[in-house]
């Protein structure tokens, strides 16, 4: 059989699964996220001496693709944090003086070790049975006023999510649910990319 | 565009996202009207790269023979369905990709002596069970004081991962076909030769 029929084979059953457990409900299934990006003190990520106002812009992508829904419930959170973190001014709406500051938040497919994609430390479990783990890129790129190539950072998550009776993984925290366990994963994997960007000498002096 | 891979299981998470944005489809029954368009880094900074004069965005339209029914709306699994927002035509969301891009470039200009206009020629969107497919493909045309300057027929693809359960398959599509028209505006601002037509 070739390899992307037994994959979409095996996703199907896991969907079938995920469906039948009532995971819409909350029924069974029990959410982690990963402890390889944590939490960061907020004195790590450095404010330029003068920072400047930019045009701000967010977007959640599946794999690669727009995902609008996703974008809306999760916009005011990402633009709170980017607010707080003093790197800018002013954060905008639309075009103007200043630079340009893009978040994307791409939800992708684990299709080998999670670890040795960079998403987690090691095997906090396996993939196989009824536990699953997605993947997140948290993606930066500032577009400098003056023009010139974006500056550019990232960081990676992921979340786990296992159903019925399968035991927790050893590297993660219990959500209480999964939009709690995406917010989380969202204000950890941001703060790292933030944090990235802020080191970036082109950043501090565009 | 990613293309489907081996024990992929990102449809998970977009399972639960769609969810929690309660996009459930449980009605059977869904008409996405897709979001307006939105600029891009990476395109701004392509129009950014060297000296471009500014242009204005002229007219869009379907190719004259083809079916209107390609510009309104596409058939997502049955009674579902994708939509544009601007004036219910594909071919000026198109136009709307366009705009926002030389926009945010600051090369937009209404009354500028080069023009873009655009025909679309194709556009398919389908969310089949095991892979989805979508595609775009449209014709530029660039003038200068009525003078052509590029002409050109680009075309766009996506494949993805595509689930047996419309919760998940549908909306996913309608988003892979959304990123189609950022990614054929990405081609057409960082074709060489368009970059030669709108020097200044």
């Amino acid at each position: 059989m070739p390899s992307h029929s037994a994959s979409w084979l095996a996703s199907t059953a896991r969907a079938l699964l995920l469906a039948s457990c009532g995971l819409f409900l909350g029924g069974c299934a029990s959410v982690y996220v990963d402890t390889a990006t944590r939490d960061i003190p907020a004195a790590d990520i450095q404010p330029p001496a003068a920072p400047a106002p930019a045009r701000f812009t967010f977007e959640f992508q599946t794999q690669g693709a727009p995902n609008a829904q996703a974008t809306q419930l999760l916009a005011a959170q990402v633009r709170a944090q980017v607010a707080a973190s003093g790197l800018f001014q002013e954060l905008r709406d639309t075009a103007g003086d200043g630079g340009w500051l893009q978040v994307t938040l791409n939800n992708v497919p684990i299709t080998k070790d999670a670890a040795q994609q960079g998403f987690v430390t090691g095997l906090t479990f396996g993939l196989a049975g009824s536990a699953v783990t997605d993947g997140y890129i948290c993606t930066v790129s500032y577009l400098p006023p003056a023009g010139g190539a974006a500056v550019v950072a990232s960081a990676r998550h992921a979340i786990h999510t296992t159903l019925g009776n399968a035991s927790a993984p050893a590297e993660a925290v219990k959500a209480q649910n999964m939009e709690d366990a995406v917010r989380t994963m969202v204000h950890q994997v941001l703060a790292h990319a933030l944090r990235d960007l802020s080191r970036e000498p082109r950043f501090q002096q565009p | 565009m990613r293309a489907p891979a081996p024990g992929s299981l990102s449809t998970h998470c977009a399972t639960r996202l769609f969810a929690l944005a309660g996009v459930l489809l449980t009605t059977g029954c869904a008409q996405i009207t897709m979001g307006p368009p939105q600029p891009t880094v990476e395109n701004t900074q392509a129009l950014r790269g060297s000296p471009l004069a500014p242009a204005q965005v002229g007219v869009f339209t379907l190719e004259a023979g083809k079916p209107a029914a390609m510009d309104r709306s596409h058939a997502l699994r049955g009674a579902n369905s994708v939509q544009s927002p601007i004036q219910g035509s594909f071919a000026q969301y198109l136009r709307e990709s366009l705009v926002v891009e030389l926009d945010a470039a600051g090369l937009l200009r209404p009354d500028a002596q080069t023009v873009i206009t655009g025909t679309l020629l194709h556009s398919a969107v389908d969310p089949a069970m095991g892979t989805g497919t979508a595609s775009l493909q449209a014709r530029f045309v660039v003038t200068r004081s009525g003078q052509p300057r590029y002409a050109k027929e680009l075309g766009a693809r996506a494949e993805w991962e595509s689930s047996f359960m419309a919760a998940v398959a549908v909306p996913l599509a309608a988003a892979h076909y959304k990123g189609l028209y950022r990614q054929l505006v990405g081609q057409l601002v960082s074709d060489p030769d368009f970059r030669r037509a709108l020097a200044p």
